[in-house]
């Protein structure tokens, strides 16, 4: 394998990370490739795409509050290997480091005016969302950039529990087109379960609607509450499908896949196993018969 | 220096499930020198294949595996056909015929479908005696007729070692069970009627769940032994309660802890609300007490 080729396999299983666990995945494809040079040069594309992915969470210099790593909140071009990303509620930007994690230089950013009533009331709205209903959840509420007519807001909550061999991770991100009217969203959950073994969970849910009248039209801090009260009842209303799914699989393709115990309701009496062969055989025989 | 097999083991002890034969492959490229230890320490979906001499499904998997061929435990035969491939010897092949028997009969009360095989090997030391090793696989697998149907497989990998002693038999078993489940959900016609009248319009909704991955537990057991058959019943009734137990607790897993976390994630209840009615609460004792 060559040397791109390494970097292609690496980068692959770096984007496979679960919530929480990039650390220890890298820990590993250092020592597998054993080649740190090669992984300096060529590792930090999929760390960005990473980052950028998972809505990974930075502190944000000058202030107490954490924002999120996205493509929205990218600013301007890449220089040598040095991103700036947007935090709109300190109107900050700053330069992540994608490996590290950790933000630096932070500058001003000037919001265009016309998008700022709408935008900072969707951000009170969406925190006061996150307040109530998760625990340890950060949000970001961006403007339209250039060229769209869609507010995003975006929403992730991160739970990470090595010593209890589990982690877990919720994203949302709503595009909110108040041109249109049409709201979009989509929710991701992910959970990885790795004691004494390696359960993932994983989610994906879309939602689109029309913003009713009573949000169209009305002040900013009116329209956004009754559109996070929309989020909120949507969110709510997937959280408990998830309940309906899970007892869908068990009912249906968990006991589908293997039965708990026999039609006899006992285990099998092994010293009779080859007795039994015959009678299965024959019963079997049955069904293997084409259905006219 | 950690070992690059165990950063190896590591890293597909974290690395999505669904995903796991791709990654293997790509560990195997990386290192080809690591791949026989790695094929033989991580568990892959068995593949499904079919005998051409009795027409009958067999299981693949690294233990009937000599090359890029497999051997069937139907005809004892190789596909693509060996002329030198690895064969137990008549004693081994006599008690891996009872054992496909009684596991295809275990298979049939249990999975109602599905596909079993038994592989045994002879001891390495070659004193023919009863210290032998083998596997016992078990797979099923759900296809949904339409799209929005759940979706599974069920993979078992069992495998053995024996140990001889006088009239007992010491066990060891490590079995692990690869378990995938989704289900995909669209929701086109609910958008028409929205049930609360200040509802959004135009309601629509579609996604997928799946929950995919594998488990691995050890037991060992001595067992009385009277004549060679009840090698097999011993090691099914072994296998009986290991799969009972690894059901439950994958029931657990599956349905209990991922469904936990995501609890702990976001919380249905207004989490604002409650830590109000907590204040006031508090505050009501306080002036009750004053």
């Amino acid at each position: 394998m060559d040397a791109t080729e390494r970097i292609q396999a690496a980068s692959q299983f770096l984007l496979q990370s679960p919530p929480g666990e990039i650390n220890d995945v890298l820990n590993d494809i250092r020592n597998i490739i054993s080649d740190d040079e090669l992984l300096e040069q060529g590792i930090h594309p999929a760390l960005t795409e990473y980052n950028i992915e998972q809505f990974t969470v930075v502190d944000v210099p000058e202030t107490n509050h954490q924002s999120i790593i996205s493509d929205v909140a990218r600013v301007g071009s890449s220089l040598e290997n040095e991103e700036r990303f947007l935090d709109p509620r300190s109107r900050l930007t700053f330069v992540f480091d994608h490996l590290s994690l950790e933000a630096s230089d932070p500058q001003p950013h000037e919001p265009r005016e016309e998008h700022e009533p709408f935008r900072s009331a969707l951000e009170a709205a969406a925190l006061n969302y996150l307040k109530a209903h998760f625990n340890d959840g950060v949000t970001a509420v961006f403007s339209p950039r250039e060229g769209s007519n869609s507010y995003i807001l975006q929403l992730v909550a991160n739970k990470y529990n090595p010593t209890n061999f589990w982690s877990g991770r919720w994203r949302s991100e709503y595009a909110v087109n108040l041109t249109n009217n049409q709201v979009s969203g989509k929710i991701l959950v992910n959970i990885h379960y790795y004691e004494q073994g390696n359960v993932q969970l994983t989610t994906t849910h879309n939602v689109s609607f029309q913003l009713p009248s009573g949000v169209v039209g009305a002040p900013p801090s009116t329209a956004s509450a009754k559109l996070l009260a929309l989020i909120e009842g949507e969110e709510g209303k997937y959280q408990i499908s998830l309940n309906e799914t899970y007892q869908e699989m068990g009912e249906k393709t968990f006991k589908g896949l293997r039965r708990a115990l026999p039609l006899t309701r006992q285990k099998l009496d092994w010293d009779k196993v080859m007795g039994y062969k015959l009678g299965a055989e024959l019963s079997g025989s049955k069904s293997a018969l084409p259905s006219s | 220096m950690t070992e690059v097999i165990d950063s190896m083991l590591d890293l597909m002890r974290r690395l999505p499930p669904t995903r796991t034969e791709e990654n293997v492959q790509a560990l195997v490229n990386i290192c080809p020198d690591e791949a026989d230890e790695l094929l033989q320490s991580v568990d892959q979906p068995l593949q499904v294949l079919v005998d051409r001499t009795t027409g009958r499904e067999y299981l693949a998997c690294d233990y009937n595996r000599d090359g890029e061929s497999y051997r069937s435990p139907w005809s004892n035969e190789y596909d693509p056909p060996l002329d030198d491939g690895a064969v137990p010897s008549s004693k081994m092949r006599k008690l891996e015929i009872q054992a496909n028997e009684a596991f295809d009969t275990y298979r049939e009360m249990y999975y109602e479908g599905g596909q079993s095989s038994v592989y045994l090997w002879d001891p390495e030391d070659g004193t023919g005696g009863g210290n032998f090793a083998g596997v016992v696989v078990l797979k099923k697998t759900m296809t949904p007729s339409t799209p929005n149907e759940p979706s599974g497989s069920w993979d078992s990998i069992h495998v053995f070692e024996t140990a001889e002693r006088g009239r007992q038999a010491h066990y060891k078993l490590t079995s692990t069970v690869m378990l995938h489940l989704i289900t995909r959900r669209g929701s086109e016609g609910e958008s028409k009627t929205p049930a609360d009248k200040n509802g959004p319009e135009n309601l629509k909704r579609d996604g997928e769940v799946s929950l995919s991955g594998s488990m691995t537990r050890q037991s060992e057991q001595d067992c009385p032994l009277n004549e060679s058959a009840s090698h097999i019943s011993n090691i099914g009734k072994m296998i009986e309660e290991m799969e009972i137990k690894m059901r439950n607790l994958l029931q657990e897993v599956y349905f209990g802890k991922t469904r936990d976390i995501v609890y702990d994630l976001r919380s249905v209840d207004d989490l604002e609300k409650a830590r109000r009615q907590r204040d006031l609460q508090k505050e009501l004792v306080g002036f009750i007490k004053r």
